[in-house]
């Protein structure tokens, strides 16, 4: 590979010493003169119709400045996608899950706004609540939804060449279900918002969010206000992981209520609140049929999934269409059918969580691929490695592998783990497990149909100080994008990583998709690539006229000048740079010429000089129905491999070490890499073993608090062997591509295939806690005798 | 949020009591808070007052005395794990300490908040009741003692009276050759709340001889903390082989009433009651066997 | 009623009104602008609030103020001295232990906490101290690098 200064290595990142000083303001950190604080009233009921509101109380209390409920605010729907807009801002007819929002106050303070909301009376008429996917879809159940009477909000049904006809060439076939449960983005930051609305009408919303973009654009249409009136701010994030992707109520009451009062309102949701909002990962029931040649080659695979998907649809209209496509590699798979339903029920909304519909898909089929070797007698790691596809290859669903580091992740794990010392030979309690997987990297489509560029950039070169300024609405949300972003705009440019300042995460800045689909590094990427040649360009073009020089024959790399054919005269310009810095006691010198320089003058020559980037993919995929989801310009990919020890009479099971290898196509800063996979891990390794939001028989959830959701602990992840494969990605910036989510995929599978190395048992529903695992082993002996 | 509240830090014990006495139930004491004040976020219980005892400087001793040591309520958590008197002499105890919630938990939890709060799977209580531990509860009109064994009513009910004030923790030396283990199982490693706790303790007569007195306490497998009394029973004046041992942790399985609640179901811990107390007995009749001197607690 | 406390933060004493029901996050925030010390759950779960109370890390979200009275309290504000980073703040920056920065000052107190009574923790006794602060983004081993590594550069 290229030569190059900045990316590919282990710079510290922008924002680490303002984290770590305390510095950083997230968003509820900020506060304005004046500010009002705002509450939500939430529905204590699964499934009611709301007979009747009274506010009055809650108006005539001192301190209260604001009440709005349905009547007083947008009827317009919205949601995540436009194909299914099924909310409201408050509810009006009937609320659909406890938490639902039926009105809000702003007052002085929390307290008063706290006290208000508790004096808003509600007349219910309780409907029947259906708190799983069976009664949801029995005969006769009340709609959820008026325009799904069935409840199946979303049905889904593909197929790729001939299941049916090429189950019949297959020499074994094995059928698995598998089911996972609701999870939690559990990020340590909960949602909070702050609006301002000025006099001229413009509104600005500071907001932890995912993608300010879509937020801006939600806010625009259900408060009927102009795009351009619309400002949506990103502070510092305290992890989104998918939740805080999509627009939601408590943002859309932030601004209602300060264009309403005049005042700015602020608004936070509590921990509870957070899992009461959810949008989180769904629970999937998916039931796969796999079938393969004696050899071990994969013929055919039948997918049925039942989506449990809560009261609204959110990111859902995605999710069903994921949890089937995202099985369409890594392996060759020539036949492939899919059918998905997603099924309103009486809890929180679920939308889309890292790794979205691919996660619990993944963790089903890699066991049962594990099964099936075991069957034909074939070693885990051989078989994938005889069915894994290679760069070029597409997947019957039409996804094209750009480039594919598949084998080179699968043998990198598997010597990185001492894999074949060790399957078959530990005793038993203990055992190790492998698995692979992949991911988009970027959705192909944004979620509303639209030409619109996914990512635009601008950099502005600084007057005087060859420092730049980069302008991009992307959003950092922990995983690092602002600083792979500086390190591309300063790789570009050809200056030095502390030249660059970033500003992101505000729609001022321009248009970015936002961080979700793992798409930043490559698409925002491309954008912010794009600037930085384009200044450097502009910068090289006023230096060859200048200098007279052609300007192919010069470039510029770490912050100098690079003349490629011999020595170029350039003292009249130091000289005049000099002379207009008479008194700086640090002058430039030395024979090479400075891009402080050349920055210098090309401002004197164009005096305004702004880059831009903008990219969309190209078209991508087929030409079936749902074909844009899953499509995406690139596919990262991964392998695993976990070692487990399980206690036989408690059924714990802790996670020894974890060997991963994902192929990120080109890492632009391989810590922060590192450090993406190792969250990614900890995710899989919480909802493998923990992992479960809990509801009651009326539909409140009973455990929405981190001591009950239990996400590991120091104590509880091991170390992780990271191993970063580089395939070099002609569709990346740089050769670079996704790692946010695809690392998490083959987690979950790894751990079971390592559990049932250690003791013998497959655990086909999640997560393994040491009860389940204990009651299967009872169950195991119970058979054995 | 916290509800209101009027909050109250009397200078000495004499004015704490004559508080109590005139606050009756309006009024709780705050010490770490780690459990009244998430409770009372939870809007679980709003009382009008707390009283705290933070002046009285008695209440954070842990002292030794000539048969047996005395541990002020108000001791926190992380001082018991860390104390190499009680890894000494009653380690036990330091045990449950130490894995007791989480290091932050630890720095404000106090010994008389874990035991006077009766959370049916709180950490200290077994392993006091294991060492034959005794509570100081002074009120206004004077001072009584009581055994661990009959302090606690039921989940958050107590003996102590809404103007008495829990201050110490009295437990005497132990017999030579005694050994105990505390075990909980959890789902993760730390911040755990027990599904299932045993604290054991172990007397013998001598190394390798038998049983003179042995405890074994479950916890979070009833509404308090509680014996395993036919466990206990088969194996007074028997040698503690692992046979025996195996089947006292079987008899141990019916000495509790687990229910079944959000970290887990009854049939599973009772199983786990089983594999704990065979755990905790084996680990406790280790220690004692290592202790070659007498005069090693 | 409100109560006359006095509190040294970070080596600065401040005197103040407190009602009884705020907790020392609040105060802290609030009252003091040291929004250094973030709030994740409120109740003792997840270290977020995590000070440095009379030499021990603890949730603030669990301590009431007004039981804060004539403490010393350390919060993340405390740690460096001035433009200079302390060392265990360098090692996070140094070693990829920052990600979404949430839990980053808790994480740090407890850390420099451990430093401070235990100059060469094992990589077991790093993670039991830092057991109560959760983190969502990195699986904690640059975070655990970042310590032992931050106990090396202290030694010297």
């Amino acid at each position: 590979m290229k030569e190059y200064s900045i990316v590919n290595t282990r710079l510290p990142r922008v924002d680490a010493r303002a984290k770590a000083t305390g510095e950083a303001r997230y968003t509820d950190d900020l506060s304005m003169p004046n500010m009002l604080y705002g509450a939500l009233l939430q529905s204590p009921l699964a499934h009611a119709k709301i007979k009747n509101i009274d506010v009055s109380a809650a108006k005539k209390l001192i301190g209260v400045k604001e009440v709005v409920t349905a009547k007083e605010a947008s009827p317009v729907r919205f949601g995540l996608s436009p194909a299914r807009y099924d909310e409201t801002m408050y509810c009006s007819e009937k609320v659909r899950y406890i938490g639902d929002e039926i009105a809000a106050v702003a007052a002085v303070d929390p307290e008063t706004a706290l006290e208000a909301v508790s004096l808003i009376k509600v007349d219910y008429e309780e409907l029947p609540a259906y708190l799983n996917i069976y009664d949801a879809m029995a005969e006769g159940a009340v709609a959820i939804h008026a325009d799904f009477p069935n409840n199946i909000g979303a049905e889904v049904h593909q197929e790729f060449g001939n299941v049916e006809e090429a189950f019949k060439e297959c020499d074994y076939i094995r059928t698995d279900k598998f089911v996972n449960k609701r999870q939690d983005g559990a990020f340590l930051e909960p949602q909070a918002t702050l609006a301002h609305y000025d006099f001229n009408g413009n509104l600005t919303l500071y907001t932890s969010t995912q993608s300010p973009h879509y937020i801006q654009r939600i806010i625009a249409m259900v408060l009927n206000i102009p795009v351009g009136k619309v400002r949506v701010v990103k502070p510092y994030v305290g992890g989104g992981f998918g939740p805080k992707a999509s627009a939601s109520t408590l943002e859309l009451t932030t601004c209602l209520l300060a264009m309403k009062t005049g005042r700015p309102v602020k608004m936070a949701f509590n921990r509870e609140q957070v899992f009461m909002h959810s949008r989180g990962r769904h629970q999937f029931y998916h039931e796969l049929t796999t079938g393969v040649k004696k050899d071990g080659r994969l013929v055919a695979l039948q997918n049925t999934c039942y989506l449990d998907g809560g009261g609204y649809t959110s990111f859902g209209i995605a999710t069903i269409y994921y949890a089937g496509s995202l099985l369409g590699a890594p392996y060759k798979l020539p036949n492939m059918k899919y059918d998905g339903y997603r099924v309103y029920t009486n809890k929180p909304a679920c939308g889309a969580q890292r790794g979205h519909g691919g996660v619990a898909a993944r963790a089903a089929f890699e066991q049962q691929l594990d099964a099936i070797a075991e069957e034909i007698g074939m070693d885990p790691v051989e078989f994938r490695l005889k069915n894994m596809m290679q760069r070029g290859d597409v997947t019957c669903n039409e996804f094209n592998m750009s480039s594919l580091g598949m084998k080179e992740c699968i043998e990198a794990v598997r010597d990185g783990s001492g894999w074949k010392n060790k399957k078959g030979k530990l005793p038993k309690g203990k055992g190790i497990g492998m698995a692979c997987g992949f991911f988009v990297s970027g959705a192909g489509y944004p979620i509303y149909r639209s030409e619109t560029f996914h990512s635009t950039a601008m950099i502005k070169l600084s007057e005087d100080g060859g420092t730049a300024d980069l302008y991009t609405a992307s959003a950092e949300i922990g995983q690092g994008s602002d600083t792979i972003l500086a390190m591309i705009a300063a790789e570009a440019m050809g200056v030095k990583y502390d030249d660059i300042t970033i500003h992101s995460g505000s729609t001022d800045y321009g248009i970015d998709l936002g961080a979700y689909s793992s798409r930043q590094t490559l698409m925002s990427g491309h954008a912010v690539k794009q600037a930085g040649e384009d200044v450097k360009r502009q910068v090289l073009e006023a230096l060859a006229e200048k200098l007279n020089v052609p300007v192919e024959d010069i470039d510029a790399k770490d912050g100098l000048i690079l003349f490629k054919k011999g020595n170029v005269d350039f003292s009249k310009f130091r000289t005049q740079y000099i002379k207009e810095h008479r008194g700086w006691p640090e002058q430039p010198g030395g024979d090479m010429l400075t891009f402080k320089e050349a920055a210098r003058i090309a401002y004197l020559e164009k005096g305004v000089v702004v880059g831009g980037g903008a990219y969309k993919p190209g078209e991508l995929g087929g030409s079936y129905k749902g074909a844009a989801v899953g499509t995406s310009p690139a596919y990262g990919c991964s392998a695993q491999v976990v070692e487990v020890t399980v206690d036989m009479e408690t059924g714990k099971v802790t996670v020894d070490n974890m060997t991963d290898a994902h192929d990120c196509g080109f890492a632009i800063n391989r810590t922060n890499v590192e450090g993406q996979m190792q969250g990614s891990l900890s995710m899989g390794l919480g909802e493998a073993l923990f992992e479960e939001v809990k509801f009651d028989g009326k539909g409140k959830i009973e455990n929405p608090t981190l001591g009950e959701y239990r996400i590991p602990t120091a104590l509880d992840m091991p170390n992780v062997k990271t191993i970063i494969v580089e395939s070099d990605e002609p569709n990346g910036p740089f050769g670079a591509k996704e790692v946010g989510e695809g690392a998490i995929m083959p987690t979950i599978p790894a751990i079971l295939n390592a559990i049932y190395d250690a003791v013998g048992v497959r655990t086909t529903e999640l997560p393994v806690t040491a009860e389940r695992l204990y009651t299967a082993l009872q169950e195991k002996d119970k058979d054995k005798k | 949020m916290l509800p209101k509240f009027d909050y109250h830090e009397p200078d000495n014990m004499r004015s704490a009591l004559e508080l109590m006495s005139s606050l009756k139930s309006n009024a709780k004491i705050i010490a770490g808070g780690t459990d009244i004040l998430v409770n009372m976020k939870k809007g679980v219980i709003s009382p009008k007052y707390l009283v705290s005892l933070g002046k009285m400087k008695e209440l954070f001793v842990l002292e030794q005395r000539k048969k047996g040591i005395a541990i002020g309520s108000h001791v926190i958590i992380s001082e018991l794990a860390e104390s190499g008197l009680l890894w000494k002499n009653f380690s036990v105890i330091a045990k449950a300490a130490s894995v007791l919630g989480s290091p932050l938990i630890r720095n404000r939890a106090t010994i008389g908040g874990n035991i006077v709060t009766a959370r049916p799977a709180a950490d200290l209580p077994p392993a006091l009741m294991a060492v034959g531990a005794k509570v100081e509860l002074k009120g206004k009109k004077g001072r009584r003692e009581v055994s661990l064994d009959e302090f606690f009513l039921g989940p958050g009910k107590t003996v102590i009276r809404a103007d008495e004030i829990l201050t110490k923790i009295i437990i005497n030396e132990l017999p030579p050759f005694t050994g105990g283990d505390y075990m909980k199982l959890g789902h993760r490693k730390a911040l755990e709340i027990a599904i299932v706790a045993v604290a054991a303790r172990v007397t013998l007569d001598k190394p390798q001889g038998i049983i003179k007195n042995v405890r074994i306490i479950l916890s979070a497998v009833a509404p308090q903390a509680i014996h395993a009394v036919s466990a206990e029973k088969v194996l007074i004046n028997e040698k503690p082989t692992e046979k025996l041992i195996e089947r006292a942790a079987t008899l141990a399985m019916q000495d509790c009433s687990p229910i079944t609640d959000i970290r887990g179901g009854a049939e599973y811990r009772k199983e786990i009651v089983k594999v704990l107390t065979k755990r905790t007995l084996l680990n406790a009749v280790k220690a004692v066997n290592r202790k070659k001197v007498k005069g090693e607690r | 009623m409100k109560k006359l406390i006095t509190l040294f933060v970070n080596d600065k004493e401040y005197e103040i009104a407190v009602a009884p029901n705020r907790t020392l996050t609040q105060v802290l925030r609030e009252d003091l602008d040291l929004l250094g010390t973030k709030e994740g759950c409120g109740v003792g779960d997840c270290g977020a609030c995590t000070v440095i109370l009379d030499g021990r890390p603890v949730n603030s979200c669990l301590v009431l103020a007004v039981q804060a009275n004539g403490s010393q309290i350390t919060t993340i504000e405390g740690v460096a001295e001035g433009q200079n980073l302390h060392p265990v703040q360098q090692a996070f920056v140094d070693h990829g232990a920052v990600q979404c920065g949430f839990c980053t000052p808790g994480m740090i107190l407890s850390a420099k906490s451990l430093l401070e009574k235990n100059a060469h923790p094992t990589e077991l006794e790093t993670r039991e101290a830092l057991s109560g602060n959760l983190c969502r983004c990195t699986g904690y081993q640059k975070i655990v690098e970042a310590v032992q590594a931050a106990a090396k550069t202290m030694k010297k």
